[in-house]
């Protein structure tokens, strides 16, 4: 699928089309099922996004398609603007708040860790750093359509050996968790380890399962 | 040839023999529905996987022929990365290393029989019951909701399809109700017959590294290392494994409470494993390493909570 036909969905669903524009892609849509597929995904990533995916309907699309069709518009129309890539349009803006969201995500999921009463406290300067009020800011990014190629950019790839492991783990997984187990290995992403003096002690035989 | 997507019909039908009401199907046999439907179905879709509010798409071909299933996951969006499984050899392509991972799973323990054999097996830890009827992906599905009874495991919410009980929408929860990962499917068919060809790679490795699993020597059957799991964690596997890029066997226990998978990776000190000490996260699967007294390296991972794969993790000894 063309750079053009990806660009076209996006201000489609955007609602950055024109009427004329917007009955053309419809009639696409009939007739192109990757089209089709790729407006359904670019809907629900942005659902995604802005955390509706907790009752997830295409509603969205349908409303575009049924605005389309009927030549009329869903919002108050969308001033005309130079037509950009979506991954250029995300870039510049997304980038900075795909990181500090990142940053902010990192450090919640560590300060809930310090929080939990049956772990032994972790080093406290392991998050003393972070700004923790970033997260509840960047928790509403603008809504968009596609994704935020940026975020990438924050993540780090998985150690080798702990691919190796999750891979071999996701064989012995129960069929349910092994397509989250596999989507986690092709996702790569992995969040820094976080360290601590860790030296197993004995236990008793008798608490053996 | 394909089946028909049985979308209205064959859902209108269902619902109007179960009165309307889907939840006079008792749960755990949904839950038993869904786990043969997961690996005996054949079925090929896009899905979208989110985690921290980070969607990614994939798509999954997964094919049952001849008692065996396979399955072969691509990545369609950043890198273009692919996960291929046929039988007991897996593959894993990842273009943006130039790598190629060869796993072989070894079905030699007799453990695995502990396992729990039915949902109802899960009933100790688990609270297993139905919600109402909802659409997903243009199809009726019946929520069932799985919570956990204690705070080592998550819960998870299924919205599974009223005709084959495929989840087409999953969510994994914690202890404090947050979503930690989901799983939505925004389209999905069910053909009769998928050709085996639909398993092959579909990323040209040409120039690639790969790490294939060496067997210096012959593997043990059993290893020593037992943990102090959790109530309901059983142990399924104790064997020595031969990990990709690694001469060296590493040891592998697996502990299940059915739902939930543990595994723990020993490893000897002199393989250098790459892996950092203390927590770590992958998606929504933790990780766990330390350094057991004997010097070796173990490392648990898990979609379970934090403190499970450190329990379990920390509380190695050799029996």
């Amino acid at each position: 699928m063309t750079d053009q036909i990806n660009d076209q969905i996006s201000a489609f669903i955007d609602n950055e089309l024109s009427a004329d524009e917007s009955a053309l892609l419809v009639r696409r849509f009939e007739r192109d099922g990757d089209a089709r597929a790729r407006a359904m995904r670019y809907t629900l990533i942005g659902a995604s996004l802005r955390g509706e995916l907790l009752e997830p309907h295409p509603s969205v699309l349908r409303q575009r398609i049924s605005s389309a069709l009927s030549g009329t518009t869903t919002t108050a129309p969308v001033a005309p603007r130079a037509r950009e890539r979506w991954t250029d349009r995300w870039a510049r803006p997304m980038l900075g708040v795909a990181i500090a969201a990142t940053v902010a995500v990192v450090a919640v999921g560590t300060l809930r860790s310090l929080n939990e009463a049956s772990i032994t406290p972790l080093p406290t300067t392991a998050v003393g750093a972070f700004p923790l009020q970033v997260s509840d800011s960047v928790r509403a990014p603008a809504p968009s359509y596609v994704v935020p190629q940026g975020t990438e950019l924050s993540r780090t790839g998985a150690p080798i050996r702990l691919t190796n492991y999750l891979i071999h783990h996701g064989e012995f997984a129960s069929g349910l968790t092994r397509t989250s187990v596999n989507s986690n290995v092709l996702g790569g992403a992995i969040e820094p380890a976080v360290t601590e003096t860790a030296v197993a002690k004995p236990v008793p035989e008798e608490g053996l399962e | 040839m394909r089946k028909a997507l049985p979308v209205a019909a064959p859902s209108l039908l269902v619902f109007v023999l179960l009165g309307g009401n889907a939840t006079a199907q008792p749960a755990r046999e949904w839950l038993e529905r869904m786990n043969r439907a997961v690996d005996e179905l054949n079925y090929s879709g896009t899905f979208v996987h989110v985690l921290d509010g980070t969607p990614e798409t994939l798509h999954i071909v997964h094919r049952h022929a001849d008692g065996q299933s396979g399955e072969r996951i691509l990545s369609l969006d950043g890198a273009r990365r692919e996960i291929v499984r046929q039988g007991a050899r897996v593959q894993g392509i990842f273009p943006d290393r130039r790598i190629v991972l060869f796993e072989t799973r070894r079905d030699v323990s007799p453990l695995a029989t502990a396992l729990p054999s039915n949902a109802a097996a899960l009933e100790p830890h688990y609270e297993i019951e139905l919600g109402p009827t909802a659409r997903v992906a243009d199809r009726s599905v019946q929520l069932l909701e799985i919570k956990p009874r204690d705070e080592f495991r998550y819960g998870y919410m299924l919205w599974l399809d009223l005709t084959t009980a495929m989840p087409l929408k999953s969510h994994l929860v914690d202890e404090e109700g947050n979503v930690v990962e989901e799983i939505l499917f925004t389209d999905i068919e069910f053909p009769a017959d998928i050709p085996a060809s639909a398993l092959e790679p579909t990323i040209d490795t040409t120039g690639f590294t790969m790490q294939r699993a060496t067997e210096a020597k012959p593997l043990a059957a059993e290893i020593p290392w037992r943990a102090a799991a959790p109530p309901g964690f059983m142990l399924s596997v104790a064997t020595e494994s031969q990990i990709a890029g690694s001469d060296t066997p590493v040891g592998h226990l697996v502990y299940s409470d059915g739902l939930a998978t543990v595994s723990v990776f020993i490893e000897d000190p002199a393989t250098e494993a790459d892996v950092s000490e203390g927590f770590s996260t992958m998606g929504s699967t933790n990780v766990y390493s330390l350094t057991l007294s004997s010097g070796q390296k173990a490392t648990a991972v898990g979609e379970v909570p934090r403190q499970t794969v450190r329990t379990i993790a920390s509380t190695l000894v050799a029996k």
